[in-house]
Parts: C-alpha cells; structure tokens; sequence
C-alpha cells in the first residue's frame, strides 16, 4: 500500500474519533476556525476580485474537518 | 451557542414561539462529525401562524435581549442565526419530536437525526446528500429508519434513487 494510502486511512481514523467527541465541545472546534472560513471564503479568486459579502448559500457540501 | 440555548429557552416562556428545535449543520455536529458551517439553523413554531410576518415577535424578543439582525440573520454571540417556520408536516414533526440535549448544562432542543436525514433529502442539495451519509456511516440512522420516515413523508422514491446512487453496490 503506498505512503498516500495509509495517510488516508490515518486521516480517516482522526475523523472518525472526532464523531465521538461531546457536541458542545464539536461546535467549540468549528467556532475556532469560523473566522478563518469566512476569510478563505472572502479571499480574491485568480481571477478576480473578492465576492461582495459571505452568505450562507456559499457553503461548500464537504466537511473541513 | 450556549447563549442561543438560552434565548431560544427564554423565547419559549415568554409564549413568543410555542416552541423550537435547532436543525441544519450545527444540529447535524451532534450526531456525526463536526462541518464547518457559519450560522446556526432554527425551526420554530410561531403562534398565529397565519399571519403575515410570523418572525415579527421573534425579531422584537431579540432586540429586548440586545441580539440585532443582520441581513437575514440575527447575531447571537458569534452566530448569525436564522429562525424558519415549520414549513411541511415533516419540519413540524422534527420539531415536535426534537430531543433536549444538554449544551454544557443548558437544555438545547435538537432535531433527531433520522429527521435530519429526511429534511436532507427533501432539499437534495450535494451538501444535503453528503450530511445522510455522514450521519449513515456515524451510525447515528439506519436506512431503515430513514426509508420508513421517508415513506411516510411521502419521499419514498427519493430515498430509492439516493440508495441506488449511493448505497447499493
């Protein structure tokens, strides 16, 4: 199995565990990188400037964690 | 979120809304593993339901407590929240038969997580697809529990087509 499979499954394993952690503490974690999604999101593409405002609808359908 | 628990606690005694159930991602973290999401989601059930600006009293309750909208949200601590109206017998049952979390000693009501799955598959957005699965492989949901309510809500063909497409090999 190559080296980047066993980082997947690593990363996996990581995601899994955090599944079980307490709800309050699981919005603590996404609470903390809040400011740096907006950020992300806010930032300027290659090929232009910078989207007007950050709403909701600009969610991506994936989990950063 | 906490301060949200409370609000949303106070609003219900105060008779503003009948009652509520948080949904949507913040919910869905309950159950299966964190996302990364920007506002918080609420279901409430508003007396008079009938009229035309159901959120009015809600908006107003806000202000008392210092929470301000902005945009279509209201910020309540680091969380813009949205308040939506049951909408369908679905949201009204999710709401109805919400479970009461504890959010470090604050009781919070949340929407179960078949519930979830269902009003997921109403919406059937990628990210809604994604959000059943998750909760699937979180063993927070069977697919039987998902297929029955999703039967019953009238969304029986589109729990097949999401088996066929996701789950059946």
């Amino acid at each position: 199995m190559s080296e980047v499979l066993r980082r997947f499954e690593r990363q996996t394993d990581l995601q899994k565990t955090r599944q079980t952690l307490p709800w309050p503490e699981k919005v603590r974690m996404v609470e903390k990188i809040r400011e740096s999604i907006k950020q992300l999101r806010a930032a300027p593409s290659r090929k232009g400037a910078a989207p007007p405002h950050v709403s909701s609808e600009q969610k991506p359908p994936f989990s950063f964690f | 979120m906490k301060e949200l628990a409370r609000l949303l606690n106070d609003m219900r005694e105060a008779g503003v809304i009948v009652n509520y159930a948080l949904f949507g991602a913040v919910a869905q973290m309950r159950y299966a593993e964190p996302v990364a999401t920007l506002d918080a989601d609420v279901l409430v059930l508003v007396p008079g339901e009938e009229r035309l600006d159901v959120l009015k009293s809600i908006y107003e309750f806000c202000a008392t407590k210092g929470f301000h909208p902005t945009g279509e949200t209201i910020e309540v601590g680091s969380w813009p929240v949205q308040f939506i109206p049951v909408f369908s017998l679905l949201t009204k049952e999710a709401l109805e038969e919400a479970e009461t979390a504890d959010f470090d000693g604050v009781p919070f009501r949340v929407v179960r997580a078949a519930h979830l799955a269902v009003i997921a598959l109403s919406v059937g957005r990628a990210k809604d697809f994604t959000r059943i699965l998750a909760l699937l492989e979180a063993g927070s949901v069977n697919r039987q529990e998902v297929g029955q309510l999703a039967a019953k809500h009238e969304l029986a063909n589109h729990w097949r087509r999401f088996e066929e497409r996701f789950l059946n090999e």
